[in-house]
């Protein structure tokens, strides 16, 4: 197989879920006698664990009070289909 | 969750606007996130967030019920997002995406509330490496991998989020995952 394309291909492949069994077998084998190519499908595996691992980013406290004041009023025509 | 939701927006187009305010409490952080990620600063990022839900308010109606919300309202966050980025001069714009410094000691804080004290400087300086790295990701591959991977988005749905067909989807979480491992691998 050649790594640099193919092995590659169905590196990322795999990882959107995209492989069906055989491929996914022939996949395996490679990587069992291809170090370079183990290494960069670990290196793959571990870039999105670490991108998973960055924190998550909170709004500002009065971020919602600002959306609903900056909401235009609302329509009186609305409200009566009530 | 969902259910909650779909019954609020219900209510927002029955003219009820206080159901609003549930539906901007939930997706608040969320969207919040995304827009600073994407532009790299805290006051564009809370200008275009309010903004993405004043927009999803003002055509509440003419989302559809039987589709996801939370696909919908990325959708507008996005095309926001990256309408702020393409009037921003040149200049600015790259000053902005490599440096981004002015998110790192938010991240630090945001970080802090369930470490243990002994960890954190460690883990701060590893998580603001990464992000760095994210936010030097050219947009259209760090769009991708943001919803792929902090938001967990299906790539069928980021397809609809972006309006690129799927395959252009693959292609970009591709390079843009090729990209970071390089950017990554030394860590």
């Amino acid at each position: 197989m050649d790594c640099s394309t193919e092995a590659i291909q169905l590196m990322h492949q795999y990882l959107d879920g995209d492989l069906v069994k055989q491929e996914e077998d022939k996949l395996r084998v490679h990587l069992e006698e291809c170090e370079a190519c183990q290494k960069h499908f670990h290196e793959l595996k571990r870039t999105i664990t670490l991108v998973q691992s960055t924190g998550q980013i909170a709004a500002p406290d009065d971020f919602a009070d600002h959306v609903m004041k900056r909401l235009p009023a609302e329509k009186k025509s609305v409200k009566s289909m009530r | 969750m969902d259910w909650m939701i779909r019954e609020k927006v219900k209510q927002v187009k029955r003219g009820d606007q206080s159901a609003f305010a549930d539906v901007v409490t939930f997706y608040q952080h969320k969207i919040y996130q995304h827009c600073y990620r994407m532009l790299g600063n805290r006051h564009e990022a809370e200008d275009i967030g309010q903004e993405t839900f004043i927009r999803a308010y003002v055509n509440i109606h003419s989302f559809d019920d039987n589709r996801k919300f939370s696909t919908w309202l990325y959708r507008i966050a996005t095309n926001l997002v990256i309408d702020r980025i393409r009037k921003r001069k040149p200049d600015y714009y790259l000053d902005a995406e490599i440096k981004g410094t002015d998110g790192l000691t938010m991240y630090s804080q945001l970080a802090a509330d369930n470490r243990l004290p002994e960890e954190e400087v460690e883990g701060w300086e590893l998580q603001d490496y990464i992000t760095e790295k994210i936010a030097g990701l050219p947009p259209k591959y760090r769009s991708v991998i943001m919803l792929r991977y902090l938001e967990e988005f299906s790539l069928k749905e980021i397809s609809e989020i972006l309006d690129i067909p799927l395959g252009t989807v693959k292609t970009r979480i591709h390079r843009g995952r090729e990209a970071l491992r390089k950017k990554l691998r030394h860590v």
